[in-house]
């Protein structure tokens, strides 16, 4: 498939390329512009490279580089082709032509490598009486990295210059290949993980059609997408043991194998499986975009529907969406931006089968832990916002924003108890300007959040609850499932209030220098909760100069500074298991 | 017609207002703007301009069949009739000058692709940023007056110090720019998006997308919830190293307390070959240090973890 979509793109690229030749071979072009760079890089590091150089594998030799542009124009026809060859995983190319305004064609390709590091896990390794923590390496050879190579096209036809209808077409692939560090965990005797080296071979691709046109005043657009995602590379393999449990130790010291209990309290085990498998998934869409002048203002509005489909599972998420938009001269001075978006998603349920608790054994209670797992992306969400500008004076600008938005869940945290957070903010920005020379901003942002996103496996905030009364009858302990029922659900560490301040500056003191200062603040807080306080606060100078003695020669130097400091809740092992 | 901009100050204001608006009428209705003022005029003096001009976007478009051949450098600075005779840059408009209810406008009057059609909801626009502030009309190299991310930069300087931290987008490598994510000319989403945050990440990043049999509730919420798009510190974007981040909403597992034996070395069951050293604090060293060693699939999987009791929710496999 990554070969076809390579051939399917040079095919694309050598037919595009024929009008292009046509008219450089008629002798009428009216101008061309050929440059060939030719250099070399090369890159050394002294630290692990893999981590300051995440992009760049670092050459110790001097390695060529080659770049090409070309341009080429005749009438209202237009071409350009531009490349760049850092290496042989790293090049870039971009083909754009025109003509006119009846058929515009942008095609890019562009590959880079993200190297990885392995972990080598070597903070694994704990041993409490029967109890361990341990692992096994299998790829301690293995050198990870990501090569990942994009294909993107976007094609625009006019077909009918009455109503200006265009026909709209893009597709973009992205191929990724390489090696992965793979862990999987096994949990019967002892928690063993093992590290694998794997192949990645995975593939996006991704398809667009449309119409546009005007109707009126109105300009409409219908656009229909299609992505598939796969991975083509073998699925890992593990081997999970015969799930034993670990409590005697014979007169060395070394566990000895009990009795067969602990198999029972496991999905699986004594088997061969895949781990760490991705899905393979194809989304579709649709999507009406209307645009055009209301009354005195200008209107935007769009709806989509889009469907999620993992194929392996045949669990779908589908969504509807609308947002309209509105910007409207109030007066000469005054502008007034009004923006209101809604979405709603559902999505599959999944029903878990498991086996039962402890089936089979005399042992403790045998509990069925069938369940469905109602997804937490089941929700309502809607937003509005309105923001006034106002021309204060020729140099100086003011404008005023507030918003409020709100997500409602159908069943998260709780199945059929969901939550509903809300956000309300208000916004100041003014605006110096004095022509091109100079500009200066600045801005102060109020957030106010109530309920903001918990996580359903929350944290505990006191010991435990006093109303601790779920026991599994016939049976006198808590166990850890049990306990989990009972965690606190309201704990969180994001915030409930915000603020945040901005002020940046630009000078340029002629065409050929610019300045540029910024300051940046931040300090969010939850003091909402019951004993404890979430508290982050940020700072951020920066300063930055540039200089361009040419067109094609800029030099930028700058600094800048970021102060990060977060307070807030952490659990501690509180519970047994 | 654009008329003369008059010399009384008192009134220049409203005229060149006027003027503008004239001008943006006569380009929309597509009316052939007369010059009053020949171009070879105007490059008397702007030798420099008039020398590189005509291998800009602008004059590469002026000089071709888009029904712009009549265009002249009055097209955009109005009547030069007054400017030309005294000099005076006063006397002529200059769209990099003119506020956001005016040099935008001149512009779009023109620049009708749909690209454009969100910049009156764009929060560069109500920034009161102008066209010139970032495109060079003049400019050989390029529209942009540098490089679209050298660009940003110098108003988002905060971005730039994020760009450049250990674990980062591929900006500074130029496989991305800031246009990958945002539309400087758009405007419907938040941060001038090119989609919502969560839908904008799965175009690039579609296997983390699902739906999936067993989830992780903030890959469905926000993607900013644990990762920071700009830069990080930590590894993968991540806004806080683990266990940290992980521990901001989820309990130690209760192994995290134990004190393991004292320093001894220990044989892996099944593995004789394999010795390893355990020591006080090896559990708190082994199940506090990255909790995405176990939890490999925190995006998601279809497949269970091994623990029937937390119903197959472990995010291992």
């Amino acid at each position: 498939m990554k070969q076809l979509t390579i051939y399917v793109t040079a095919v694309l690229i050598a037919l595009l390329l024929i009008p292009a030749l046509v008219i450089a071979e008629d002798g009428a072009a009216k101008q061309r512009d050929l440059s060939i760079w030719l250099g070399g890089h090369t890159t050394e590091f002294t630290d692990y490279s893999k981590k300051v150089g995440e992009y760049d594998k670092g050459e110790d030799e001097v390695m060529p580089e080659f770049m090409l542009n070309y341009f080429m124009k005749n009438g209202n026809r237009m071409m350009s082709l531009n490349g760049h060859f850092y290496d042989d995983e790293n090049i870039d190319a971009r083909y754009k032509l025109t003509i006119g305004n009846k058929f515009k064609a942008k095609i890019d390709f562009g590959s880079l490598v993200a190297q990885k590091g392995r972990d080598i896990l070597e903070n694994i390794g704990a041993k409490k009486g029967p109890k361990m923590l341990s692992h096994e390496l299998l790829d301690e050879d293995a050198d990870y990295k990501t090569k990942r190579t994009d294909i993107e096209g976007d094609y625009q036809l006019l077909l009918s210059k009455t109503n200006n209808i265009r026909l709209l077409a893009a597709h973009r692939s992205t191929i990724e290949t390489g090696h992965e560090q793979k862990i999987s965990t096994g949990h019967c005797a002892n928690c063993h993980l093992v590290a694998r080296d794997l192949e990645i071979d995975r593939q996006t691709h991704t398809v667009e059609a449309g119409i546009a046109g005007e109707a009126g005043k109105f300009d409409l657009a219908y656009l229909f997408g299609f992505r598939t995602f796969k991975s083509d590379a073998d699925d890992a393999m593990n081997h999970y043991d015969l799930a034993r449990h670990p409590t005697k130790t014979d007169a060395n010291g070394d566990y000895v194998v009990s009795a067969g209990e602990f198999g029972p309290r496991l999905v699986y085990d004594d088997s061969t499986l895949p781990y760490g498998v991705y899905p393979e998934t194809e989304k579709m869409s649709h999507k009406l975009k209307v645009k055009g002048d209301v009354g005195k203002g200008r209107f935007a509005g769009a709806i989509s529907i889009s469907q999620a489909k993992n194929k392996k599972t045949n669990l779908t998420t589908d969504v509807v969406s609308g947002a309209a938009n509105y910007a409207v001269l109030l007066n000469p001075k005054t502008r007034l931006i009004t923006k209101l978006n809604m979405s709603q998603v559902q999505a599959d349920d999944a029903v878990i089968d498991l086996p039962t608790f402890r089936e089979g054994t005399s042992a403790g209670p045998q509990i069925d832990f069938d369940y469905t797992f109602y997804s937490s992306l089941d929700r309502m969400k809607a937003g509005l916002t309105a923001e006034v500008i106002r021309k204060v004076n020729p140099k100086l600008t003011a404008s005023l924003k507030a918003g409020y938005s709100m997500v409602d869940r159908d069943d998260y945290p709780v199945v059929e108890d969901g939550t509903k957070t809300s956000q309300l903010f208000g916004q100041l920005k003014l605006r110096y300007r004095k022509g091109l020379k100079y500009s200066s901003n600045i801005k102060y942002r109020f957030e106010s959040i109530s309920d903001p996103f918990v996580s359903a496996r929350g944290l505990f905030e006191a010991r435990a609850r006093d109303d601790m009364t779920y026991t599994i009858p016939g049976f006198p302990f808590y166990f850890y499932h049990e306990r989990e029922a009972y965690r606190y659900q309201d704990i969180i560490t994001l915030p409930t209030q915000s603020h945040d301040i901005e002020w940046s500056s630009n000078w340029r003191p002629n065409s050929k220098v610019g300045i540029n200062l910024g300051l940046k603040a931040g300090f969010d807080k939850n003091s909402d909760l019951d004993s404890l306080d979430v508290k982050q606060s940020s700072l951020q100078p920066s300063l930055s100069i540039n200089y361009s003695p040419t067109s094609k020669i800029s030099l930028t130097t700058g600094v800048s500074y970021t102060q990060y400091d977060s307070r807030g809740p952490v659990t501690v092992a509180l519970f047994d298991g | 017609m654009i008329r003369s901009v008059s010399g009384n100050r008192e009134r220049k204001g409203v005229v060149l207002k006027l003027l503008l608006a004239t001008l943006v009428v006569c380009l929309t209705i597509g009316v052939s703007v007369s010059a009053e003022v020949e171009n070879s005029v105007c490059a008397d003096c702007h030798t420099e301009l008039s020398e590189i001009f005509h291998n800009s976007v602008h004059g590469i478009a002026f000089s071709g069949d888009m029904n712009l051949e009549k265009a002249s450098c009055e097209s955009c600075h109005g009547s030069a009739v007054d400017h030309a005779n005294e000099g005076d840059p006063a006397l002529i408009i200059n769209p990099a000058n003119q506020d956001q209810f005016g040099a935008k406008e001149l512009c779009l009057s023109c620049h009708k692709d749909h690209s454009f059609d969100d910049w009156a909801f764009s929060s560069h626009n109500a920034a009161d940023v102008t066209c010139a502030d970032c495109h060079q009309v003049h400019g050989q190299a390029g529209v942009e007056t540098k490089s679209t991310t050298e660009l940003c930069y110098d108003c988002h300087g905060d971005v730039r110090a994020a760009m450049h931290l250990p674990s980062a987008h591929p900006v500074s490598e130029g496989k991305m720019s800031c246009q990958s994510c945002h539309d400087p000319h758009g405007g419907t989403t938040k941060f001038s998006l090119e989609a919502d945050s969560r839908e904008l990440c799965f175009t690039c990043h579609a296997g983390k997308e699902g739906p999936f049999a067993f989830e992780h509730a903030p890959v469905n919420e926000d993607c900013m919830i644990c990762h920071s798009p700009h830069g990080s510190v930590v590894d993968n974007l991540l806004i806080q190293s683990e266990p940290t981040l992980c521990l901001n909403c989820h309990p130690m597992h209760f192994h995290t307390a134990g004190i393991a034996d004292e320093a001894t070395d220990f044989v892996i069951p099944g593995h004789p070959d394999r010795t390893l050293n355990s020591s006080a604090d090896s559990f708190k060293t082994g199940m506090l240090t990255k909790c995405t060693q176990c939890h490999t699939m925190v995006h998601g999987t279809d497949n269970p973890s091994q623990e029937i009791s937390n119903g197959g929710q472990g995010l291992t496999r």
